[in-house]
């Protein structure tokens, strides 16, 4: 009986240190909102979350995370150039509120010089309460 | 007598190089392009450096604790000092700033320096005799700034021969204007770098 207990102790203790961080909460992973899409990994929420406009560029994130300051969204997106050349971008942040709807205008172009095999993460907050979601979006300006 | 030209050879010759001439300037076209583009058509302070430098500040600013604490503060716009070589229209970089900061709904504004003389000149003249008593505007009603926000831009500009380098920073501050304490402050750097050829 002891052997039993304690064995169920160490099983439940497994699970709960299986328990994928950042996808407590349901309708969000990694912090950020993600509705009724099915996200289980970095690069589906990547995915999900990242938009090109205009001419293609190379440059992914890697990763994103985002957390609440007071209550706006912020958002942590981690690009990466692993190519051998200097790459240079531009990216903008679309908000979008609860019903879909856009909660902001759209934001400009901000230009980004990325180094060869480098890593920069580019983070912003809401600029309203009202953006419960977001999309980024990247162009080349090669 | 008018002047005529001797020769109708002369005539017909002038009469081409006017055509020539004509033909040569190359017809104008104007098309609407997007306002929130990268703009790099030259080093100098343009649209995108005052959106990004707008952009920036306002979201830093959202997270100051002053504004994040929900007691809708009241602001008064101060002077951004141009400390460039060049001309820029500072009043445009914070008129943009208070827009965001106002359609935000976290921060009220006050009326600025600026903004003074025809708010005044305007409850004056509804205290003359042509408006009705009860629904003119009183005197010693306006509302005081909690904060007051200033700022200056700086660049530093270097050319070598066919390369041009400028270097600008823009500093922000909020000043708590009881106590004289320095509520937030930010900085947005932007490097432009021309080449020729």
């Amino acid at each position: 009986m002891r052997w039993t207990i304690a064995a169920l102790l160490v099983a439940a203790l497994a699970g709960c240190s299986s328990t994928p961080k950042g996808f407590e909460i349901p309708g969000q992973a990694f912090g950020c909102p993600t509705g009724d899409a099915k996200v289980s990994s970095m690069d589906d929420l990547v995915k999900l979350k990242v938009m090109s406009e205009g001419r293609r560029t190379t440059i992914q994130p890697t990763e994103m995370r985002c957390s609440r300051s007071g209550d706006l969204l912020k958002i942590d997106a981690n690009l990466n150039n692993d190519s051998s050349t200097v790459k240079r971008i531009a990216y903008k942040f679309r908000w979008i509120d609860r019903e879909g709807m856009r909660a902001w205008e759209e934001e400009n172009w901000k230009p980004l010089l990325m180094y060869e095999n480098s890593n920069l993460v580019i983070n912003t907050v809401s600029p309203t309460n009202r953006a419960a979601d977001f999309r980024l979006i990247l162009r080349s300006q090669e | 007598m008018s002047a005529q030209p001797r020769t109708p050879g002369l005539a017909l010759a002038l009469a081409l190089a006017a055509l020539l001439v004509a033909g040569c300037a190359a017809p104008e076209k104007t098309r609407y392009g997007d306002a929130k583009s990268v703009e790099t058509l030259t080093n100098q302070f343009g649209s995108t450096d005052l959106q990004m430098i707008a952009e920036s500040m306002t979201r830093s600013m959202l997270q100051a604790p002053v504004i994040v604490s929900g007691n809708l503060p009241i602001v008064t716009v101060q002077e951004v000092r141009n400390k460039t070589s060049e001309y820029i229209d500072t009043r445009s970089i914070t008129d943009t700033i208070r827009s965001e900061l106002q359609k935000g709904g976290k921060v009220r504004f006050a009326v600025d320096a600026v903004g003074m003389s025809p708010q005044i000149d305007e409850i004056k003249r509804q205290q003359g005799e042509y408006y009705a008593r009860e629904q003119a505007v009183e005197k010693g009603q306006m509302v005081g700034a909690q904060y007051r926000m200033e700022g200056n831009i700086t660049s530093i500009v270097k050319q070598v021969k066919d390369t041009k380098d400028v270097y600008y920073k823009f500093n922000l501050q909020l000043w708590n204007i009881r106590n004289g304490l320095l509520e937030w402050s930010d900085e947005k750097e932007i490097r432009k770098t021309t080449t020729r050829g």
